[in-house]
């Protein structure tokens, strides 16, 4: 197999553009929550969102067009046979909207199937690519997707777009389903209530270090272990024993060739509900049992950007390896007995050892990452 | 690094009706309203709410039961790691515009919890998890290729990659009115359950599918080649 590393091309989310900007901004403890403008929230359970400014209003085009439009203009040289995978829960799905209201929309915009092809031509990547739809597990598992086919040799270089925007579809969805948080994201707490939904668009490159290096990029680590499962006992709710995340870990582990002690951070999918939360930290304990490591949730600053978090997760745990640091959880006020020890509302020191990246969706889709960072 | 495996079972539903190994019915994808969804022995009683759930749902669940009937899989007591995977250009659209009816009146307040949840194209495969007792990996191909074999080729992919033994693969896609979104792959579900096997005769090298060495060109063809075969004895 061929190493795989991975490297930060372009993100956008209401804490920066950029991952160093994230970076930053999740180690001040930073979140990005406000109330949203773009349709009126008076009849759904919160009023929050962490949403793009710039696509409030995005004129004569199109949310999704903006939100690609804020990746870097500049294009990477990036071999001819690169391989694209979009990840995407809903693309465009706000033009249906407009359609139903009756205003001009871009239709094109709606099918995820139909999105690679405009995330191939605004990147400049030859290949059109395949829009990988698992749920809120989409980013991890097209990443465990493009890991697999770089490490096989099938091309020397894979592009992963994680993107998804803040749509009344999916507001008013979460919110119908109670899983809208009335109060705010607290991934992990013993008070915690529901998610917060959240928008970006994150690139992450995938490639062996000689191409990498070619392209400009760096290395934030090397990805060494990957794993899908499902668990499904209901298409909403999460699996109270959490086998499939289980087995996705384990087969991580076992890809990476690793034991579970040599996991020295976990960031988690931490969206903050109920049963999400409960359900990885008894994943986890039967996975690292008394040595489970320290744990991070991005959720409480980002929101959950669905398709795009896998993607920033993985980069962040790239990020948090090569730092040896997590960031801090933010919302979290009384962590959960269980996990007392293992999550802060402060950054945490990572011992040696890699980052293990996982994320869980609806129809008991899971998926983990293990990254090894380079330091 | 060519994949090689075996094809222990095959199910289609299109608008020329439904079919599985060795039933001598061509299978052929066209657009136009597909029939209802064969009444399959393997979703009765055990899956009550089969004629509520979306017409997306609906449709690949009776594909995949027929492909697990075939393969004689779809019994089971205890969950079995199976790959699922499906490719699909038009995924759940109608089941968004149901559930966006119910959410445009009266500012979302009737916002219908039950459709959004199948605004998800791989809940169907959570679906077919739950009644059929898989527990590998699984996930949705959206993709537009016209020889909608996407989902063939990802199964195959995750046999190569050892991220399970088996694997049902395939397509889904509902109708959808021309007037209201234009959808390249015509209406219809097929599922092959995809063995490892390195004397198989199906094989991916590269992107390039094969039956029995030679080139698949569609769905359709590798459908009709492997349903010539007859069922497995």
């Amino acid at each position: 197999m061929k190493q795989v590393h991975l490297a930060h091309w372009a993100c956008v989310t209401p804490l920066g553009a950029g991952l160093d900007a994230l970076w930053r901004a999740l180690l001040e403890g930073r979140d990005a929550f406000r109330p949203v403008r773009r349709f009126a929230t008076d009849a759904y359970v919160n009023n929050l969102a962490t949403c793009l400014p710039e696509l409030d209003n995005p004129g004569k085009t199109t949310r999704l067009q903006t939100l690609l439009d804020m990746l870097p203009a500049a294009s990477l040289p990036l071999p001819g046979d690169t391989l694209l995978f979009t990840a995407s829960t809903k693309a465009g799905i706000d033009q249906l909207e407009t359609r139903l209201r009756g205003g001009a929309a871009r239709m094109n915009e709606i099918l995820p199937a139909h999105l690679p092809e405009i995330v191939a031509r605004r990147l400049a990547i030859p290949r059109v690519g395949r829009n990988i739809s698992a749920a809120c597990a989409s980013g991890g598992v097209a990443l465990c997707l493009a890991a697999t086919r770089v490490a096989a040799g099938d091309a020397p270089c894979a592009v992963v777009c994680g993107l998804d925007l803040v749509t009344e579809f999916v507001f008013s969805g979460f919110s119908a389903l109670k899983a809208l948080s009335p109060t705010r994201c607290r991934p992990f707490d013993i008070h915690r209530d529901g998610l917060l939904l959240g928008e970006a668009a994150a690139v992450a490159v995938l490639a062996d270090a000689a191409h990498l290096d070619r392209m400009g990029l760096e290395s934030l680590g090397m990805v060494s272990g990957w794993g899908i499962s499902s668990d499904a006992s209901h298409i909403t709710a999460p699996s109270r024993e959490g086998e499939g995340l289980v087995r996705a870990v384990r087969q991580a582990l076992k890809v990476a060739g690793i034991a579970p002690e040599h996991i020295a951070g976990i960031i988690a999918h931490g969206t903050g509900t109920v049963y999400n939360d409960a359900m990885e930290i008894e994943a986890f304990s039967r996975v690292f049992g008394n040595s489970a490591p320290r744990m991070a949730g991005l959720k409480g600053a980002l929101g959950h950007s669905m398709g795009a978090c896998g993607v920033i997760e993985a980069l962040v745990a790239a990020r948090s390896g090569r730092h040896a640091l997590l960031p801090p959880t933010c919302g979290l006020q009384a962590p959960e007995p269980a996990v007392a020890n293992q999550v802060s509302s402060s950054p945490q020191p990572l011992g040696a050892g890699c980052v293990l990246s996982t994320n869980s969706g609806f129809g008991g889709i899971n998926a983990a990452l293990v990254v090894d960072a380079v330091k | 690094m060519t994949m090689r495996c075996t094809v222990q079972g095959l199910g289609w539903v299109t608008t020329a009706g439904h079919g599985r190994r060795g039933e001598g019915r061509a299978c052929v994808f066209t657009h136009g309203p597909l029939p209802k969804p064969p009444a399959c022995a393997s979703l009765a009683g055990g899956l009550r709410r089969f004629g509520r759930l979306d017409a997306y749902t609906r449709l690949g669940l009776a594909a995949i039961a027929l492909a697990l009937e075939d393969a004689d899989l779809a019994k089971w007591n205890q969950k079995r790691f199976l790959g699922l995977v499906t490719a699909t250009e038009t995924g759940c659209f109608k089941t968004d515009e149901k559930y966006c009816h119910t959410m445009l009146p009266d500012g979302g307040r009737f916002a219908s919890p039950n459709l959004f949840a199948y605004t998800l194209p791989n809940c169907m495969l959570g679906e077919a998890s739950i009644h059929f007792g898989l527990s590998g990996p699984q996930f949705v191909v959206e993709d537009a290729g016209s020889d909608m074999l996407a989902g063939v080729r990802a199964g195959l992919d995750m046999l190569r990659f050892g991220l399970c033994d088996t694997v049902v693969a395939g397509v889904c896609n509902t109708f959808i009115e021309s007037d209201t979104i234009a959808g390249r792959c015509p209406p219809g579900a097929a599922f092959f359950v995809l063995a490892k096997d390195s004397a198989g005769e199906l094989s991916l090298d590269g992107d390039t599918l094969r039956w029995r060495d030679k080139p698949v060109a569609s769905l359709a063809s590798l459908v009709n080649a492997v349903g010539d075969t007859g069922r497995a004895s």
